[in-house]
Parts: C-alpha cells; structure tokens; sequence
C-alpha cells in the first residue's frame, strides 16, 4: 500500500516535469547536405520609386560641420531594368541543413551614417560595433515586430572614437538600428537561424544555395517596400526561380 | 485482521486523497509553478488591467500620467506593453529579460512619478502568481534563456570628494552631458528630439528634481548605468566603463541630485 502512495507521489512529480521541458524549442541542426536544390530570382520594382534625401538636424556646432545637413537615403536603389537591391530573401523556420556561416557582423558608426545599410547576420556569431567618429553614438538594436512594434535587442553607449564591441547574435528576424544621438541614422540587419538567407546585389538579382529538398516558406523583406511571405518548393539538385515584383 | 485492512485502506484514501486533489488541479491548469493556488489572471483583472489591458497591450483606460517638474518640463509616462517582453528597470544585462525579483519589486513598491502604484498588500505568492499571468503576455519568456542578475556591492568611497571629482569627469567624457545637460537638468543638446521605442517623447533625467522612478539608492543609479533603460534612449554602459567608473560616476550624479 505504502509503495503505492508513493509511486502516485513520483508520478505527480513527473507531471510537474513536463510542463518544463516544453519550453525548449528544436534547434537548426546540422547534415550533409548532398545534391541539395538552389534558390535564384530577381527581386524588381513595379516602377521608378525616386530615393528621398533626408535631413540632419542637430544642435551641436560641431555636427553640424562634420555630419552635413542632409544625405541621399539609398533607401530605394534601383537598377535601369528595375533590380531593387539591399531586399533581404530568406527561408523560414528552417530545421536542417549545411552548416551555419561563422563570420561576424560588423556594424560600424561611420560620418554619422551606419555602415552598412542592410546587411546578414548569423545567429551565434558576434555583432562587432565600431565607432570610427569623435562622436558620442549609441547602437540602439532592436527586432521589429507587427505593428512598427520594437523589441530591444541591445542598446549600448560607444562614446569614444575607435571603440569596438562585441555581442553576441542570439535573435532572429530583421532588426533596426537607430542611435538615440542622432536620429536620423539608421541601418537594418537580418539575422537569420539558418544559413538560407541572401541580400539582391545592385541587378536585384540573389541565390541560395545547397538546400535540402522540400517546401519552404520564404520571406522578401525591403525597407522601403516591406514585406511579403510565400511558399516555395525546391527539389533535389534543381534551381527554383523566385522573381517578385514590389509596387508602391 | 480485518480491522487491520480497513484501517490500513482508509490510511491510504486519505493520503491519496490531497495527491488526486493536486492532480486534478495541475490538469485543470489551476494550479501555478510556485505551488500555490493563487489565481494570476484574476489578480491581474481586478489589478492591473485598467492601466495595462486586458491583453497586456497597455491599452487600458488609464494609460498615461503627466508629471510637471521643477523645471517646468511635462514628463509623460504610459503603463507597460507587456506583449514586447521590454522592460526598463531589470537587474539583467541589455535586451535581457528582467529577474522575476525585479518584476515583484515593481509591484512592491510601484513607480514613483508615474502612475504605477504599490501593490504591497497582495500576498508573496499572489505576486508570483501574478507575475507568472503576466509573463505569459509575450513569447519572450518561453523562448529565451534567463540572463544572469548583476550583483551589486557599493564601493565605501561612493560619495567621497575624490571619487566625486572623477565622476565629474567621467560624466563630460562619456558624454553624458549631451543629454543630461551640463549641469545635469536634463537640458542637452540631445535632449529636444529624443523618442522611445513605443514613439514617446522621452525627456532626459533632471538630476536636479532628485526623485528617480527607479528608485534614489547609490545601487539604483549603478545598476541603470550598468543595464541602461530598454526601450528608450538611455544606453547600457557595462561594456563602456569599468565597475569603479561607473561608481564615480554615482557619486557625481548623488552630489547633482543633492544628495
């Protein structure tokens, strides 16, 4: 009798158990990825989208000389047959394939402007932020969510010229940055879970590469544009297109 | 013998008895992590959601508290969006989530300068409770990895005139001035145009008023350098200024604060 009180015991505290270890969510796993499918298309515009010039407004004199009044936004770079670069193009909750690129990200404060624009990041490698101005900046990352919604990500202070720091990339999806200083500096980055992510070059053209076959759902995002999601199927040691046109 | 039995099967319905209570509870979803039986999502209703909605969004009734300093300056603050999972005042590294004991100090003490009051009458396992309904507003909580919390041990020379002297110059060379103002009235160039995440006008810390809404230890001050405040402008400085620094600094901005 004794012992049965007591399995009813151990049995209730299995149940507690459980409710833990559904916490964890399955993580990207690495194989060989042999004869694997490709990814290629063409990110366009629907027509000529003119690139906005954006403003500098700061009190401080010396800003004012070394930061300038106003810049080109590259905001909407467009090729002569229409390529959009900087669209992210990305597959979606990706549970396995070739290994995960081990480069960092290097974010750096450059003339006021962040450098790059729109840039890949891998999850855990690092960001590298620099600040090469005799400028006080802050990286204020966050990831953006529905409804212009931002969830902090880091926000830290690089008062100093040359100061280098580094984070670890531990969040996915697109993620601004701003720098609270000076607000009209701006740069976006993907950070991806799995290494089927690409960037359109200045033809709006990408590829993805060595992907298992199956069906993916794929995001194309553009700062300017937005976004979009779809499905698309790759098979095994064939090259699917993917061209999307965005309109304003 | 048979006496025995009966007594022997009735020993075991009654310890059985609160084990199937339990059981049943935990199936029903009633009963919370911390073993008790405090219901989160109604001390949440009656508590919390007029300010903080119903869904945790901050769309309640009340949602903001306008607040005149000294200086004349209007500070507006909004009741959280717990969805986000963003919080200011964690004793977490930036883009952390808080410590569950920064969350129950919240609702200890509440905010001073903004609408957040002190919840100090409901129980410590109410608070867990509650704490647990509120977490599950945002993914945030499932998904990550806690952060560790960072201790804090303030140095005895907190507040003497050399570490004062030092702080000053910490504070013009982290450029701290640039929105806090000079003389630490929050009027910095900076100051005029700054917004938060959530797209609030966001107004730099008077030093001067004296009355922080984290709270006016040496340690509350530290600790906002050390994790700045997510969500808004104010950047974390961990891996900018050494721990003595950051120390100096709090003697500064004591002394600012005239204290």
């Amino acid at each position: 009798m004794k012992k049965l009180v007591f399995l009813a015991l151990v049995l209730s505290l299995f149940i507690v158990d459980t409710s833990d270890a559904r916490k964890k969510k399955k993580k990207y796993e690495v194989i060989d990825v042999t004869n694997g499918g490709s990814i290629t298309g063409t990110i366009k515009a629907a027509s000529k989208v003119d690139d906005p010039v954006m403003k500098i407004e700061t009190k401080k004199p010396d800003e004012v000389e070394f930061c300038g009044t106003e810049f080109q936004s590259n905001m909407y770079i467009i090729s002569p047959d229409l390529g959009v670069k900087n669209v992210v193009v990305a597959l979606l909750k990706v549970k396995q394939g070739k290994a995960m690129p081990e480069k960092d990200y290097v974010i750096n404060n450059l003339k006021c402007q962040f450098e790059p624009l729109v840039g890949l990041a891998f999850k855990g490698n690092n960001f590298v932020i620099k600040n090469s101005d005799a400028l006080f900046h802050n990286t204020n990352l966050g990831i953006q969510l529905k409804g212009g919604k931002k969830r902090a990500v880091y926000n830290l202070a690089l008062p100093n010229l040359n100061q280098v720091l580094k984070k670890k990339i531990k969040t996915k999806g697109v993620h601004s940055i701003k720098c609270d200083a000076h607000p009209w500096m701006r740069a976006y980055v993907y950070s991806s879970d799995s290494p089927y992510a690409a960037l359109t070059d200045d033809s709006g053209k990408f590829e993805i590469t060595d992907i298992p076959a199956g069906t993916y759902k794929v995001l194309i995002w553009h700062e300017g544009f937005g976004e979009v999601k779809q499905e698309i199927t790759v098979e095994a040691g064939q090259a699917t297109t993917l061209d999307h046109t965005f309109s304003k | 013998m048979h006496q025995k039995q009966r007594k022997g099967f009735f020993v075991l319905s009654l310890l059985s008895l609160p084990i199937l209570l339990i059981m049943t509870v935990m199936l029903t979803g009633a009963e919370n992590a911390y073993g008790g039986n405090a219901n989160g999502e109604e001390i949440y209703k009656i508590n919390c959601a007029v300010c903080h909605g119903v869904k945790g969004d901050s769309k309640g009734e009340v949602c903001y508290n306008t607040n005149v300093e000294k200086s004349g300056k209007e500070i507006t603050t909004y009741s959280r969006d717990f969805t986000l999972g963003v919080f200011k005042f964690r004793t977490t590294a930036t883009g952390c989530l808080p410590d569950e004991n920064d969350l129950k100090r919240i609702i200890s003490t509440g905010i001073p300068k903004s609408f957040m009051p002190s919840f100090n009458d409901i129980s410590p396992e109410e608070k867990m409770a509650l704490i647990e309904y509120v977490e599950s507003f945002s993914e945030r909580w499932e998904e990550e990895d806690p952060c560790d919390v960072i201790t804090t041990y303030m140095p005895n020379w907190v507040g003497k005139s050399y570490s004062v002297e030092k702080g000053k110059k910490i504070y013009q060379d982290m450029k701290c001035w640039e929105c806090h103002g000079d003389k630490g009235d929050g009027a910095g160039p900076k100051a005029d145009k700054l917004k938060d995440d959530w797209g609030h006008k966001m107004v730099p810390f008077d030093f001067t008023s004296g009355a922080l809404k984290r709270g006016t230890a040496p340690e509350d001050i530290y600790i906002t350098f050390t994790t700045g405040l997510d969500g808004t402008g104010m950047p974390s400085y961990e891996d900018t200024l050494g721990e003595d620094d950051r120390w100096h600094l709090v003697s500064y901005t004591l002394k600012l604060m005239g204290r």
